[in-house]
């Protein structure tokens, strides 16, 4: 076993140990919080995959900006713990919860006994792979057409923002 | 050979932390004169000689004083938050060149603690999240003002943290990489064959926009506006004592320490004097002179930054908005746009 | 590579002319002022122009920009219909009192507009994953927006809060799908996928799984049941005029996107003994059969709710849920005849739906309400008006000699043709259901008494040529039926397929 395998099993003990806090949390704040340590993780994990370009970015958008809008949000809005409302065991919950297992177990199945013949990279051409020039390269030409797309996206969300949260109503 | 990686790296994380550690005393000393000179008065000078050991005495008391928690804060979050704020501050420093590679006990080693191939992005994913402690700070403490404060300064970082993003993509282009010994080495050649090209020169709106988003980054006046101490008591750190609040004051200076360090090596030459390669000192004594150079530079940076803050009032909060979102970030992406045409038409 | 994306932009004039008038909407509406009506136009011309560019492409067959999108005429078909329903959806929203009430607002309606289409553009051509997933956010982001338009009436936020949640858990899980069909087979491009998954080196439940996460993606945007949720609420909160375009245009992007996403990538290109225009579904994994338990719990559930609403927006939701199942059963078959037949049912659907709920808007500007009470006696109130809702309905319920009558023809001809008779007989026991709730609108117009001094409904001369544009096609394309399956029949061919 190398430093990056028990990296991985540290890295991705801690991520779903954060997921599950988040979702196990009352408090929205705390909840982020765990959040951003999950994100923290998937970096780290990234990391060990030699995807440095991609670790740094995954801090800098989602830890960085849009766990600090989420956080201001909520402390803007002030919320409080999130109250307990009567939760009866319904159909509806017997129902979701055998789906959410069903898929668990699905899953695992899929990573236990596949016998697809994922591709493979060899651990120099990874190291290639994760670089900014690569991904730049890449970005511009192979898939200059998907990043132009994302730039109409991002102008469309922009103009449905000042939709929903202009404020004066006139 | 791997134990050997990591002791150098653990002894040049040592050297960093405790001369980061030892200039903010000073540092603090330095602010109070000048900001005495500014107005007229004498400032610390009965503690050890010229009041040196003022700032000494004020850490001795703030670790001897107690540590006081509200009793409706929320206790974790409340210890987190100054840890977050220190340790965002010195782990920026990690990717920052502080010399060319010196020669030591028969082994060249490399004046930089992790020389990462996308060291800008490093920093400004570390400094966004810088805001956390401010804003954890002022939520845990569940007092009005401190969450005001908490508040404001996630709307103050969020917002120059682009313009800041945004005005390094000009030196981006300029160098052609990410890494910052390159940058670095970029700077070390000459425009003209006698101007140093620093970025300074050569992304001159760059430069500007950096350091007026780098005041705003730091919480420094005129942009103090998370702890404006008339309107906020103390902003975010209204509820902190002891030695909680004396990790937020390290903070605040090491983060300036660190701005001065990022500016100086992205804008200003980094550890490169100019033509002091043609004197011919060995090669020993050049790291030496580099390294110097890099400090006379940080520390003027630094010195730039005090000044400011004691000769210019506080900006309206509005007016702070405003000039982030409405000059801030056209000009900066003007100068994108510039930059890359100019370097369209030279290539 | 310069060359190749100069010819690669060359082929995509229509996409160029939605995004150029899309940014000269929000340009113009700046110019012009808040309250002005040039964006609508700006965006009209935009759609028109697009439109007329697509029909120019019709015949050309080529990927472009590396692979990700195609120009194909099944491509073109889709574009033309989806720039149909635009424009005459823009034409409603000159006419919409809800619109026109929120004047100040008209920038973001036609810049979001030309975004929502350029989406569905993007949609209908789109071979990659990665522009699969781009293209229908992007369409999912304006609409979200649109939904919630009207903001200040509290229906219309809820509709779009509910359109968002509903619409991230499905997007959720159609990237989640999407990753693991992506670490299968170790492509994004649908015929590097197909051409992996043909070496029968993938594991068929981990297929089977990541195909059920993306179907999520699609059904939420064909509205199929039991992704279908959101769909009267958003259809009964958001304004008239979005709810026609969601129900048609959107449907339809997302149509062609399954069918091209199923054709491509899960066929055995290399099947032996077919009949001509006959398709064989990967060996062991048949996803026809899923396709074909989504389309008649769709068709059911849409069909038996619908009998129950009182609200003709939530009827017409419902009944559309319940036409995305009759149109399932195109794609079961496995045949370019269920394919054409398809996109016949579209064209008839474009008329009929967007007419239906065209008479539904012209009768809430007047009365303001979409109860069905309000439709008591509107026969004698307002004939014309009325005798076009019949006609719409009675095609909606596919009664001849409307069209609606042909679409469901050639359905049911493809589905007996592949020997799919079960699925024929839930089919047409569906389409009696249907009938009772569509003749029940009927019965309150012209059998029921209007209330007492109700005053004859007028409408102006711009809206009834509108009513009639929709109308005389909806009974045309019943009698004279050749054109539109010719189209549909020369439409059937993908780029790259056989």
């Amino acid at each position: 076993m190398n430093v990056e395998t028990i990296f991985f099993y540290l890295l991705g003990a801690v991520f779903v140990g954060s997921a599950l806090m988040m979702v196990t949390r009352r408090n929205p704040v705390i909840a982020a919080l765990y959040l951003i340590l999950n994100f923290f993780c998937l970096a780290g994990i990234y990391l060990t995959l030699h995807a440095q370009f991609i670790a740094v970015i995954q801090i800098l958008v989602y830890a960085g900006a849009i766990m600090v809008l989420f956080v201001f949000v909520i402390m803007l809005l002030n919320l409080s713990d999130e109250r307990r409302l009567s939760e009866a065991i319904s159909f509806k919950k017997i129902v979701a919860g055998g789906l959410s297992v069903a898929l668990l177990l699905e899953l695992l199945y899929i990573f236990v006994y596949r016998k697809t013949d994922l591709p493979t990279l060899n651990a120099e051409r990874s190291i290639e792979i994760g670089t900014v020039e690569s991904i730049g390269r890449h970005l511009f030409t192979k898939f200059l057409f998907p990043f132009e797309v994302t730039s109409i996206l991002l102008l469309a969300a922009i103009v449905g923002a000042v939709v929903l949260a202009k404020r004066r109503l006139d | 050979m791997a134990t050997e990686i990591v002791l150098i790296s653990l002894l040049k994380i040592l050297v960093v932390v405790l001369t980061i550690l030892t200039c903010v005393v000073f540092l603090v000393y330095i602010e109070r004169r000048v900001s005495a000179f500014v107005q007229n008065r004498v400032g610390p000078n009965r503690t050890g000689p010229y009041g040196l050991l003022q700032t000494v005495a004020d850490v001795v008391k703030l670790l001897m004083k107690e540590d006081i928690v509200p009793r409706n804060a929320y206790k974790a979050i409340h210890d987190l938050a100054p840890i977050i704020s220190i340790g965002v501050a010195l782990s920026t420093f990690a990717v920052i060149p502080i010399g060319d590679t010196i020669e030591l006990f028969g082994r060249q080693i490399k004046l930089i603690i992790a020389d990462v191939n996308v060291g800008i992005l490093y920093i400004l994913a570390i400094t966004s999240l810088g805001v956390y402690g401010i804003t954890l700070a002022g939520w845990s403490s569940n007092n009005k003002y401190s969450l005001l404060g908490g508040l404001r300064s996630s709307a103050q970082l969020i917002s120059y943290e682009l313009s800041m993003g945004l005005s390094i993509v000009g030196v981006l282009m300029v160098s052609g990489t990410l890494q910052l010994d390159k940058i670095v080495q970029h700077q070390t050649t000459y425009l003209f064959g006698w101007l140093p090209a620093w970025n300074m020169f050569l992304q001159p709106i760059g430069f500007i926009t950096f350091v007026t988003a780098a005041f705003a980054e730091t919480n420094r006046l005129p942009f103090d506006l998370p702890e404006a101490e008339p309107e906020l008591v103390g902003g975010y750190h209204t509820e902190y004592t002891g030695l909680k609040f004396g990790l937020f004051f390290l903070a605040e200076y090491a983060n300036m320490i660190t701005a001065s360090a990022v500016i100086t090596t992205l804008f200003l030459g980094g550890w490169h004097l100019p033509y002091v390669e043609y004197v011919g000192l060995s090669s020993f004594i050049l790291s030496l002179v580099y390294v110097g150079t890099f400090c006379v530079k940080v520390a003027a940076v630094m010195m730039f930054f005090i000044i400011i803050r004691w000769t210019l009032p506080r900006f309206r909060y509005d007016q702070l908005m405003n000039l982030g979102w409405k000059l801030m970030l056209p000009i900066t992406i003007i100068n994108v746009l510039l930059t890359g045409i100019v370097l369209l038409i030279l290539h | 590579m310069i060359e190749q994306i100069l010819h690669s932009l060359s082929l995509f004039l229509p996409e160029t002319t939605l995004t150029v008038f899309f940014c000269a909407a929000i340009i113009v509406g700046l110019v012009a002022g808040r309250t002005s009506r040039a964006s609508l136009y700006v965006a009209l011309i935009g759609i028109a122009l697009a439109t007329w560019f697509a029909i120019q492409q019709a015949g050309s067959s080529e990927g472009i920009f590396t692979g990700m999108v195609v120009v194909d005429p099944f491509a073109t078909f889709f574009k033309l219909l989806i720039g149909m329903s635009a424009i005459v959806i823009l034409l409603f929203s000159l006419y919409s009192a809800e619109v026109q009430s929120t004047a100040h607002r008209h920038i973001e309606y036609g810049s979001l507009l030309l975004a929502m289409t350029l989406g569905m553009f993007l949609m209908a051509g789109s071979t990659n994953l990665l522009m699969m997933v781009l293209a229908i956010e992007l369409t999912s982001l304006s609409s979200y927006v649109l939904a919630g338009y009207t903001r200040e009436a509290t229906d219309s936020s809820e509709a779009s809060l509910k359109y968002i949640i509903y619409g991230a858990v499905s997007t959720g899980l159609m990237l989640y799908g999407v990753s693991i069909l992506f670490g299968l087979t170790g492509a994004t491009d649908f015929y590097n996928i197909n051409r992996a998954l043909a070496t029968g080196s993938v594991n068929a439940t981990a297929l089977l799984v990541a195909t059920i996460m993306i179907v999520a993606g699609f059904g939420y945007k064909i509205s199929a049941v039991p992704f279908h949720f959101w769909t009267p609420d958003v259809y009964e909160g958001a304004p008239v005029t979005i709810t026609a375009f969601l129900s048609v245009a959107s449907k339809a992007a997302g149509f062609a996107l399954m069918m091209r996403f199923f054709k491509t990538c899960f066929i055995d290109a290399n099947a032996l003994g077919l009949p001509a225009g006959m398709w064989a579904s990967l060996q062991g994994f048949e996803w026809n059969k899923l396709l074909a338990i989504l389309s008649v719990l769709t068709m059911t559930l849409g069909n038996l709710v619908a009998v129950w609403q009182n609200n003709l927006k939530r009827l017409l939701a419902y009944s559309s849920i319940a036409h995305a199942g009759y149109m399932l059963m195109g794609v079961v078959v496995l045949s370019d005849k269920g394919l054409a037949a398809v996109l016949i049912y579209f064209i008839v659907y474009l008329f009929m739906n967007l007419g239906a709920f065209y008479v539904v808007m012209l009768v809430a500007n007047k009365t303001g309400s979409e109860d069905i009470d309000t439709y008591k006696g509107l026969g004698y109130r307002s004939p014309l008006i009325s005798v076009a809702m019949v006609v719409f309905f009675i095609s909606l319920a596919g009664i001849p000699p409307t069209a609606g009558f042909i679409g469901k023809l050639f359905l049911f001809a493809a589905l007996l043709d592949a020997k799919w008779i079960w699925l024929a007989v839930v089919g047409a026991l569906n389409s009696v259901i249907s009938l009772y709730y569509y003749v029940r609108v009927v019965r309150n117009m012209f059998l029921r008494d209007p209330e007492r001094n109700a005053e004859p409904v007028v409408f102006s001369a711009p809206q009834v040529v509108i009513v009639l544009a929709l109308l005389i096609p909806t009974i045309l394309f019943g009698l004279f039926y050749s054109p539109i399956v010719e189209l549909a029949n020369a439409s059937v061919v993908m780029f790259g397929m056989k």
